[in-house]
């Protein structure tokens, strides 16, 4: 190039110098764009393809084009349904517990007192732990025989026997969703804390003086102002916690008798445990569905509260 | 302020005062109970571990099932613990370099289709990883990657590139351009003045940032097992699962095993929580 403009002094030189900085940004989002496709894209269109294909891994004679013949199945398998079901208890269970225990720890993580950092270091290590480790300390809590959960609630008296936990399809998905909401609530304190310090104390000392009392100050100025955060963390917190499978797998694989079966765990079996590729892009393609409608939504939302601002 | 402020009324008084102190305790406890049961499990021996009634308390505390985690030849703990290192510091570098480029593209070139980019790497963060493992075995298995640290080096990409490029934008945005551009005048080009002037500047963010991805390629467990069939090629977490999955539940090694896999992101993340607080409620705190 070099060459070229010293080739010709007086014209132009061939790639102007707005077009050049054009290419060198594109060329530094050459490698993240790179890991984007290798990692998302690419076998985003392989699900799709798999989902039209009787594709199981170890019947490889039997692989071959059968159009919708996979979402067809999901149609008619009623444990599709189920999942379905269960997602929206796991989904509505968990955000909303989340949701007030949460808000209820950044408010009180919000007074000033002495050691109030660390506490809040503290109460945020459930969030940072891996799931797998979540799922086996619970499992450990939850033991029928030696799990400290029985011990202490028929020491207190609230229980006569020692109870299944997860294994008992009636308590094992809030036992999972407990869980759940233990590791979530400090997500909540994180976003809503930050919320709640944006908040002018002005505000508060002006209601205050004009004879607002505690609960109208909350009602008043605190909520109205917290909206845009509210929505944003739920909103986030209900898409993630739909695809969130690491907990339920390690807790009780979906078990018993599918009773804890939300759409993840069961795309993950389809694919984990069964093999069954074709199978499980079909779920996949609807998983993929749902998240989309639900970042729709969320965008839309989020666009409309700006727009009120 | 001449005015003076109400009197506080009996709900204030309360909450104020009592509420606070007894809500806090309990949080604390709540947040922390199982975790102390899990290092008080960890210390037992197995005598101990199964009596009844349940004993509480470690009466000859030992490091025992420490020890056997890490040594024993079933389950190699410190094969796991050093397969999550290797892996998760790869993720690390390798994420940050890709995503302070992006990042920068994206902060400072005006191009078609930079909104669009924004969109797509902030959907992606949403993305369901078990949307993933069927694809992405099909494509290690065709590429021959399976039980090697690249499949899952490659992997980590789709969650923790998102994330990074995103923050990223955020820090290089709040530095001035002046800056870099006196440094462009001075007869640096764009890669030199992003060295040598944006670069120190956003260092403790781009930090953070890195660690985050750590942390978060340190939980990852779907991938693991999905891509991996050799106990000595398990990470952590799949270490973890694997330990469950063999004969009768050890609880005492595994007990210690989970003590040992939440110690270091404990301590990683309460030195940089201020900067990933801030990163993460950016986005959605205005003002």
């Amino acid at each position: 190039m070099t060459m070229l403009t010293l080739a010709k002094p007086r014209t132009r030189p061939l790639i102007g110098w707005r077009v050049r900085k054009l290419l060198i940004g594109y060329s530094y989002l050459v490698p993240a764009a790179l890991c984007m496709l290798a990692t998302v894209v690419v076998p985003i269109m392989l699900a799709i393809k798999m989902s039209l294909y009787a594709d199981i891994l170890y019947k490889p004679q039997d692989y071959r084009f059968i159009g919708l013949g996979n979402y067809v199945r999901l149609v008619e398998d009623p444990v599709f349904w189920l999942t379905l079901r269960n997602s929206v208890v796991w989904v509505f269970g968990s955000v909303s517990l989340q949701f007030v225990f949460g808000f209820a720890g950044a408010l009180l993580l919000q007074q000033a007192f002495t050691g109030r950092a660390l506490v809040r270091t503290l109460t945020l290590l459930p969030w940072i732990i891996p799931g797998v480790v979540v799922g086996l300390i619970w499992e450990w809590l939850y033991q029928p025989n030696y799990g400290v959960i029985n011990d202490i609630l028929i020491r207190v008296g609230l229980m006569q026997e020692r109870v299944a936990w997860l294994s008992s399809p009636d308590l094992a998905m809030a036992a999972v969703v407990f869980t759940n909401v233990w590791r979530g609530i400090p997500f909540f304190v994180i976003m809503l804390l930050a919320g709640l310090q944006a908040v002018p104390d002005e505000l508060y000392e002006a209601a205050h003086v004009d004879g607002a009392g505690v609960f109208a100050r909350f009602w008043h100025i605190t909520l109205p102002l917290l909206r845009p955060i509210i929505v944003v963390a739920t909103a986030t917190r209900i898409i993630w916690t739909f695809n969130y499978a690491d907990l339920i797998f390690v807790m009780t694989g979906g078990g018993p008798a599918n009773a804890t079966q939300i759409t993840s765990t069961y795309t993950l079996l389809q694919a984990y445990s069964s093999l069954d590729f074709g199978y499980a892009g079909a779920l996949s393609v609807v998983l993929l569905l749902v998240m989309l409608a639900f970042t729709w939504l969320y965008l839309r939302t989020t666009k409309g509260l700006e727009d009120t601002e | 302020m001449t005015r003076r402020a109400a009197p506080k009324d009996l709900a204030e008084r309360l909450l104020s005062g009592p509420m606070v102190w007894i809500g806090l305790a309990l949080l604390t406890a709540f947040a922390l109970g199982p975790f102390i049961w899990m290092f008080l499990t960890s210390l037992k021996d197995r005598q101990e571990l199964y009596a009844t009634p349940l004993q509480y308390l470690p009466v000859h505390p030992t490091f025992e099932n420490y020890i056997d985690a890490w040594t024993s030849p079933v389950t190699p703990f410190s094969r796991f613990f050093l397969n999550s290192l290797w892996v998760c510091s790869v993720t690390m570098v390798a994420t940050t370099m890709v995503s302070v480029l992006a990042g920068y593209a994206i902060a400072r070139f005006r191009f078609a289709g930079r909104d669009a980019l924004l969109l797509i790497f902030l959907a992606t963060q949403m993305f369901p990883s078990v949307l993933l493992i069927a694809p992405l075995l099909t494509q290690w298995r065709a590429l021959g990657l399976i039980d090697t640290y690249q499949a899952l080096i490659y992997s980590n990409f789709s969650f923790t590139v998102p994330f990074t490029v995103w923050m990223m934008v955020g820090y290089f945005s709040s530095i001035p351009r002046d800056l870099e551009e006196s440094a462009m005048i001075d007869g640096c080009n764009h890669f030199g003045a992003l060295c040598r002037i944006v670069l120190p500047l956003a260092a403790p963010g781009i930090a953070a940032t890195a660690i985050f991805a750590f942390v978060v390629s340190w939980s990852e467990l779907l991938f693991a097992i999905s891509f991996t069939t050799e106990t000595s090629m398990r990470t952590l977490s799949a270490g973890l699962l694997y330990m469950v999955g063999q004969y009768e539940v050890q609880w005492g090694q595994l007990s210690a095993g989970v003590i040992l896999s939440t110690v270091p992101v404990a301590v990683l993340f309460s030195f940089l929580q201020r900067h990933l607080i801030h990163g993460l409620t950016a986005g959605a705190v205005k003002g």
